[in-house]
């Protein structure tokens, strides 16, 4: 079975910079000193789609895409 | 009638800084150096719940409750609750028909009752099924609405605490205490090993007696539970309404626009401008944790509450255009969510925001749920909602909130 392919993006305009998804996976994202979350590898194996899935739905925005 | 009116601060944010600028408002709700201030007398309702803890144990908590909203969640009680539960209020709406055969009703409380259910079943609150334990319930949570947001109250506000602690016990004993108690002996089995955990009920309140933690008091669930089913059903109420009149304006001056009432794009961004002007929580109080300088210059010392007034953040003009204090479904917002402040900000930020606006963060990112204002709205119009020309709405006068009290309407399709 083909392993999931992630998109994984952060919208600025609406990321309120909690920092939520860093401290769900700080292998994923990181924030930055304006105080935005940022993407760090847009293309994750699929042993983190809990966590992106955690950091999606845990952002209070809901800011994140996958 | 005037359907857009100025936020004049009630007493308990008098005397403090006021901050109205969208970005200043933003600023501070961002911001680590503040703590929540809203909600000091109203602790009995909703002290130590998600709305009123702050950073470590507000993200510990919040992680706790975000699976009930997943994306799959979501979908769920769309489709699976809420659109049915629309079709059954709308049903039992019948038996109100006048000797004209017009069906009459009020809108506040046929979409509390559309409401009841979901509220009812993302807590954890069983055996709201039939249209009289509806009615008790929904009675309950709006109760428990005028004791949570009594800092807001007309009335004196310790009687207010008093009446709504004592109707508390009632709701504890009719639908809370049985709710719990099922509960407890369902995690008991699973503990035991005679369950799984797919069988748990997957709502608040098993969540909490599920990973209960040592350092919460007893009634923190009830004061959580308060939360949810006061959130859950006041944003969508309190919204409907104003949409409804709005739109009913809208259609008057654009006819052309009157076929767009079935349109589930337009609905969407007609109900965020409605929730954009008329806010569930038109501001909130925020503690500096430390002496603060803002990025105009304006100083905050510590320990100093202020107020952040998301009625007029929400209708700067340097955000939303120079109409931003009119309702426009067209209204386009590159920059900032269509809502403005309507769910708060920063990690405060509403976490059932998704049931009311669908899943989409933004109106062009359509993800699988339309939220309880496009359904609703879509749903009224399909019965064919009219504003009654003889006995139009009117505001409610126990409350400083710009929330209407009677709303009564007329439902020719039923």
């Amino acid at each position: 079975m083909a392993s999931k392919v992630f998109n994984l993006r952060i919208d600025r305009e609406i990321c309120q910079g909690t920092g939520y998804c860093v401290r769900i996976s700080p292998e994923l994202f990181e924030l930055e000193d304006s105080l935005h979350a940022k993407v760090l590898n847009d293309a994750p194996p699929a042993e983190f789609e809990e966590k992106i899935l955690e950091a999606a739905t845990l952002c209070p925005t809901r800011a994140i895409t996958y | 009638m005037e359907t857009i009116r100025d936020l004049i601060p009630p007493p308990h944010i008098q005397g403090i800084k006021h901050f109205v600028d969208y970005a200043l408002v933003d600023e501070i709700l961002r911001s680590k150096n503040f703590r929540q201030g809203s909600h000091q007398e109203s602790q009995p309702f909703f002290g130590d719940s998600l709305l009123t803890i702050d950073h470590d144990v507000h993200f510990e908590r919040r992680r706790l409750q975000a699976p009930l909203f997943r994306k799959e969640a979501l979908e769920y009680y769309e489709h699976k609750e809420l659109l049915p539960l629309i079709d059954k209020a709308l049903e039992e709406c019948k038996e109100n028909r006048d000797e004209t055969g017009i069906v009459r009703t009020d809108l506040c409380a046929l979409v509390r009752t559309m409401l009841a259910r979901i509220s009812a079943v993302t807590t954890g609150i069983d055996d709201v099924d039939t249209p009289e334990r509806t009615d008790a319930f929904r009675t309950y949570i709006e109760q428990l609405g005028t004791g949570a947001t009594v800092e807001w109250s007309t009335e004196d506000h310790s009687e207010v605490i008093s009446r709504i602690l004592k109707i508390r016990e009632g709701f504890v004993q009719e639908f809370y205490g049985p709710s719990v108690e099922r509960r407890k002996k369902l995690i008991e089995q699973f503990r035991n090993g005679d369950l799984s955990e797919d069988e748990l009920p997957r709502d608040l309140l098993t969540l909490m007696y599920l990973h209960w933690n040592e350092e919460w008091d007893e009634e923190l669930p009830l004061r959580e539970a308060t939360l949810y089913l006061v959130a859950s059903s006041q944003t969508t109420t309190h919204a409907v309404p104003h949409m409804m009149i709005h739109l009913h304006e809208w259609f008057e001056e654009h006819p052309e626009d009157f076929e767009k009432r079935f349109d589930r794009d337009f609905l969407k961004q007609a109900g965020h401008e409605a929730i954009r002007l008329h806010l569930p929580s038109p501001a909130l109080l925020r503690i500096a944790l430390e002496d603060v300088t803002l990025s105009n210059g304006t100083t905050i010392k510590k320990d100093e509450r202020v107020a952040c007034l998301f009625t007029p953040a929400n209708r700067d003009k340097t955000v939303f255009g120079d109409n931003a204090r009119s309702f426009n479904p067209y209204r386009e917002t590159p920059n900032v969510k269509p809502w403005g402040f309507a769910f708060g900000g920063g990690e405060h930020t509403c976490i059932g925001r998704t049931l009311v606006t669908g899943l989409s963060a933004r109106t062009d990112n359509d993800e699988g749920t339309d939220g309880t204002l496009v359904n609703i709205a879509a749903a009224l119009y399909k019965a064919g909602i009219e504003i009654d020309p003889l006995d139009l709405p009117t505001y409610t006068e126990l409350s400083h909130h710009d929330a209407y009290g009677r709303f009564p309407i007329l439902l020719t399709n039923l």
